[in-house]
């Protein structure tokens, strides 16, 4: 019997081959589709899974309160480590990880700038458990400048990892012994090429330490490992009582006007976390997820809705073999199962093509994405329990629809030789139909919006001329190379195509230093904590920012050095200032007067709004040096300052960067997402034309004979396309009338996560209408046309 | 007659309700059909007798009265026990052939088989059978489409009789052959009929009624005649 279905099936696909070709290629795509977002989807809800321990792991993260305002940080204080050694005996372990600058590293005759470098204290690798290469994780760490480095680390440095041991790497300041070599398997939020052991950082900074040795220097990240995963939750509502005993006096002691308190992150869940700033790396976005969740899923809807359709559209042909095998005594049960086998069919074939698509597809979505799939990842058993899910889900949901509907057929009804039964229920058709083009319209519109949006980022005023601007990564820890910066700059000035050179510790889109300031107000001082860039006289003009009071930092002013700062406007209407000029700011050892106020410009994406800013003079920072170029014969320029640079810094590989490009870095992950976003919307719509060909070539076929009549009428061939392609209209435009409030509401949730952001405007709307109906209408009319040129009397005879 | 009875029906009635129209297709039949008999259903078109033909077949269930087969009442029978029926004791043959395109001769020969749950073996022997005996061996694996009329519902005859019947019903299984082609169909049908199938058939065809034991004749849903074919039950009579 079942081979018997099977032949049939089979000859049945064989012998309608748009109809198959449709359908199954309309599945194919949308289950290729589903497997790359599951593999998107399972890989960004994978970070720090491998680690044996990570549902005991947990992060200690800051929160700073001042003035009514909560700033979240995913960092919190050194002192806090011991502090909760002594007092919670059911913590395991506590760590610390500590950020380190990019740092120049020698090898012999090699040298390599390397970021993502962590101080890590000797507990680390207890808590987490990184598989080693070489190297024994428990002790790796536990002595002054050692090195644990990862595999691609010791590859480039010593051509293999089981060479690494015990060599040593050369950095500014001191030498580290390699003491262990760590793979980087699966996916973390600890991005790291090297731990350093800790201990070097402390014994160097030991006069610093004790001195900042407060609460409010978040400038680790804490880990703890708890002896039991139950203890999360009551050891959370024990550090409530934390802040009262250990910091509250200490604010009291140091009258201090803000106060500090520490919450816990589960381990699994930082890589989401947004919420808490300054994190080790970039997190991800859980809204992606969910976004691209729904996607996988409507694709999937619009490929099983064209499957029912058609399927149902077409079941006149099916409708003389269910009678007859209902005569020589089929149950119903029988001829269900059959059709439901048959949908199950298809989609395992489709489910074929979409692994051959797929696989095909696999480094296009690597690039679009980021990520690092495996051309062999449907080996993988989830994928496996997925791909089955899939072939279940559609064979049995899809298959039902058009496996019950047909075998409802009486063989009565459907044996008569004269008349067939006309093809399932419109109506629903129809709705189906709406349905898809729904989706995909609103596919359409937030691609759109996603689209402008960035389009309005990237032609955003933003205050100063992110153009022209490159900048040189300033290797830390070279003092005779910092002394020679005013030499540097002469020389680069030389070029007439040079305007300016600045040399600074911030910049836009980098790290923002904050500091507590004192600053004075209606007679009074309010401490504040502040976003401060440290810069030379040179920054405003390098940066075109625009002043509106006062004046720049002048070499004339020798009262400038400690003595006088910038603010912006925003700091300004903080602090409620009527005459800024003159007022009296106070920060760590210096004692300043507001010089200038600068209008406000971007120093953060567009995400968030202008913060109350300050600049503040430091002629040697060492951070960057910044150049402005005229637009004129900028290789030319860029060679110029290469070789300038490297004459003076001969032992550092030279670093440097754009400005513009930096700074629209931040928008990165929302362009790939627009990019993908945008594949995804295009393929709904096609998917659904695809329904909509098959569906308009069944109604041009039914209609055929009425066709023929209207032409010996006198109907002209434009009239008949009319006729055919209203219906079809009709149901897109009830789609866009569905579509729009919906997408209207979800896109302007959108962006509300943008400070700065574009209208919703009508055209967005407009074009998508537009698109879809025309599209659809493109679709529809090659058949209509073919239809409506049909020869009147052979289309009479036709039936 | 000293005959078993296989179908007793009293009172049949079959009523269409379509939107406003009721159509009574038939206004209380009664016949009795012994094994073994062949029976012709007469009369002009649309008085009814397909519809009669399609409730005796099981395919269609009658608006009232009451109607036995082999003995057992199954005017309320579920549509599950209906086909239970159908398969295991009752043969179709259709005006228009109604093979299945997608099948090959063979395998449409084989259909009620697969239903019946028969073995393969089995299967291929009783089908290779059924083919020789309708003279269509040669073209087992064509498909329908690729068949004259004549091999099409010999095809269908096959089909239909594969599952060893108690009974054949054929509703004007000549009307779309040429003579001689539906000449051999009638002359097939006798001989299932002779081999003791019993045959119930709707023709037009006054020829074609001759081969039959028995002839009713129905009109506007009523029996009006039951003539006895008295040619063919000469020897018996005399
Ligand atoms: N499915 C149906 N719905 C409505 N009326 C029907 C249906 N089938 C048959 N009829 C009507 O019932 C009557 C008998 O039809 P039928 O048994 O097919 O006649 P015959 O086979 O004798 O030509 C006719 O008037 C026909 O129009
Ligand atoms: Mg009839």
């Amino acid at each position: 019997m079942l081979q018997n279905y099977f032949k049939v099936a089979l000859r049945n696909l064989y012998r309608n081959k748009v109809y198959s070709a449709i359908n199954i290629a309309g599945l194919a795509l949308g289950v290729a589709s589903c497997i790359l977002i599951f593999l998107y989807v399972q890989d960004e809800l994978s970070y720090d899974s491998q680690f044996s321990d990570a549902d005991r792991i947990v992060r200690v993260a800051g929160e700073i309160e001042h003035d009514g305002q909560t700033n979240k940080f995913a960092l919190s204080a050194p002192t806090l480590a011991p502090f909760l050694l002594k007092d919670y005996p059911e913590l395991e372990h506590v760590t610390q990880l500590l950020p380190a600058n990019k740092q120049t590293i020698w090898y012999k005759d090699r040298s390599f700038n390397e970021d993502k470098l962590l101080f890590a204290d000797s507990a680390f690798f207890e808590v987490f458990d990184y598989k080693f290469l070489a190297g024994n994780p428990a002790t790796a760490l536990d002595q002054p400048r050692t090195i644990v480095v990862s595999e691609q680390m010791a590859q480039k440095y010593f051509g293999s990892p089981d060479k690494a041991l015990g060599e040593v790497l050369k950095f500014s300041r001191d030498s580290y012994r390699v003491t262990g070599v760590f793979t980087d398997e699966g996916n973390s939020h600890i991005q790291a090429n090297a731990f350093l052991a800790r201990s070097t950082f402390d014994t160097q900074q030991q006069d610093v330490l004790t001195d900042n040795n407060h609460w409010f220097m978040l400038s680790r990240y804490t880990y703890v490992l708890l002896r039991d995963e139950a203890q999360i939750a009551p050891f959370q509502e024990k550090l409530k009582t934390f802040a009262a005993t250990h910091i509250t006096p200490w604010l009291k002691e140091n009258d201090l006007q803000a106060s500090v308190k520490f919450v816990l992150q589960p381990l699994r869940s930082i890589h989401f976390n947004t919420e808490y700033t300054e994190d080790i790396s970039t997190p991800g976005n859980i809204s992606y997820i969910y976004i691209f969740s729904v996607v996988a899923v409507f694709l999937l809807l619009i490929a099983s809705i064209n499957y029912m359709n058609l399927a149902t559209a077409r079941s006149a042909k099916r409708a003389r073999e269910v009678g007859l095998r209902k005569v020589v005594g089929a149950y119903r049960s029988q001829i269900i199962g059959q059709f439901i086998g048959e949908s199950l069919l298809i989609t395992l074939l489709a489910v074929i093509l979409a692994l051959a698509l797929a696989q095909i597809l696999v480094p296009t979505f690597n690039s679009l994405t980021d990520k690092q799939f495996n051309s062999n990842f449907f080996l993988q058993k989830e994928v496996i329990v997925v791909l089955l899910a899939i072939i279940l889900f559609i064979g049995a949901v899809a298959g039902s629809y058009p496996a019950i509907f047909l075998s409802r057929f009486k063989p009565v009804d459907v044996l008569k030789a004269d008349k067939a039964p006309r093809g399932g229920n419109a109506a629903l058709r129809r709705s189906l139909v709406v349905i898809q083009f729904t989706i995909s319209l609103i596919l359409i519109i937030g691609t759109l919006v996603v689209f402008s949006q960035m389009r309005f980022l990237k032609n955003r005023d933003l205050g100063f001329n992110k153009e022209q601007v490159l900048i040189i990564d300033i290797p830390t820890g070279d003092s005779t190379l910092v002394n020679q910066l005013p030499s540097i700059k002469q020389e680069l000035l030389r070029n007439p195509n040079i305007e300016h050179v600045s040399n600074s510790l911030n910049i836009p889109a980098g790290d923002l230093s904050t500091i507590l300031v004192y600053a004075e107000k209606d007679g009074g001082t309010l401490q504040n904590a502040m976003n401060a860039m440290f810069v030379d006289y040179d920054f405003v003009d390098v940066m075109g920012i625009d002043l509106k009071e006062g004046r720049n930092f002048s070499k004339e002013f020798k009262t400038d050095l400690k003595g006088g700062l910038i603010v912006n406007e925003a700091a300004v209407k903080k602090m409620q200032w009527k005459n800024p000029i003159g007022k009296r700011i106070q920060m760590a050892d210096w004692d300043a007067k507001v010089i200038g106020v600068v209008k406000d410009f971007h120093v953060k994406s567009l995400h968030s709004k202008v913060e109350p800013l300050i600049l503040a003079l430091t002629p040697e920072s060492s951070g960057y040096l910044l150049v402005r170029m005229k637009p004129q014969d900028m290789p030319a320029t860029i060679a110029f300052v290469q070789e300038k640079w490297q004459a003076f810094d001969t032992k550092h590989p030279m670093e440097y960067f754009f400005m513009d490009e930096y700074f629209d870095k931040q928008y990165r992950a929302e362009e790939k997402m627009l990019t993908v976003f945008g594949y995804f919307a295009g393929l709904t719509i096609f998917i659904a034309c695809l329904g909509l060909f098959g569906l308009a070539s069944f109604t041009a076929q039914q209609r055929t004979k009425e066709i023929g009549i209207r032409k010996v009428l006198g109907s002209s061939t434009t009239s008949i396309v009319l006729l055919l392609s209203r219906d079809f209209a009709v149901l897109v435009m009830v789609a866009i009338l569905i579509a729009i409030p919906i997408a209207w509401y979800g896109m302007d949730k959108w962006l509300q996560d943008f400070a700065y952001r574009t209208n919703l405007s009508w055209w967005i709307f407009a074009v998508a209408g537009l698109a879809a109906m025309s599209i659809a209408l493109l679709t529809v009319s090659f058949q209509a046309i073919k239809a409506a040129m049909l020869d009147p009397i052979k289309a009479i005879r036709t039936q | 007659m000293n005959k078993e009875l296989l179908i007793e029906t009293k009172q049949l009635q079959k009523k269409y309700v379509t939107d406003t129209v009721e159509t009574t297709a038939l206004a209380g039949v009664d016949l009795r059909i012994a094994k073994g008999e062949f029976v012709a259903i007469m009369g002009p078109s649309g008085c009814g007798k397909s519809t009669l033909l399609n409730i005796l077949g099981l395919l269609d269930s009658p608006s009232g009265g009451m109607f036995k087969f082999q003995g057992e009442d199954i005017t309320h029978a579920s549509e599950r026990q209906r086909a239970k029926i159908r398969k295991h004791n009752l043969g179709f043959v259709f005006q228009s052939f109604n093979l299945i395109d997608e099948l090959t001769v063979e395998e449409n020969i084989a259909l009620p088989l697969a239903y019946l749950g028969v073995s393969k073996a089995e299967t291929e022997k009783r089908v290779t059978e059924a083919m020789e005996r309708m003279g269509i061996a040669h073209r087992r694996n064509h498909f329908p489409q690729q068949l004259s009329g004549g091999q099409q519902q010999r095809a269908a005859i096959a089909r239909a009789t594969v599952s060893s019947p108690s009974l054949i019903l054929a509703d004007e299984p000549t009307g779309n052959l040429d003579s001689v082609h539906g000449r051999e169909v009638m002359a097939l049908l006798t001989e299932l009929n002779e081999a003791g199938t019993t045959v119930v058939m709707v023709t037009h065809s006054p020829s074609d009624a001759e081969y039959a034991h028995r002839i009713v004749n129905l009109f506007d849903g009523q029996i009006v005649t039951e003539n006895l074919n008295v040619r063919k039950h000469a020897a018996e009579l005399l």
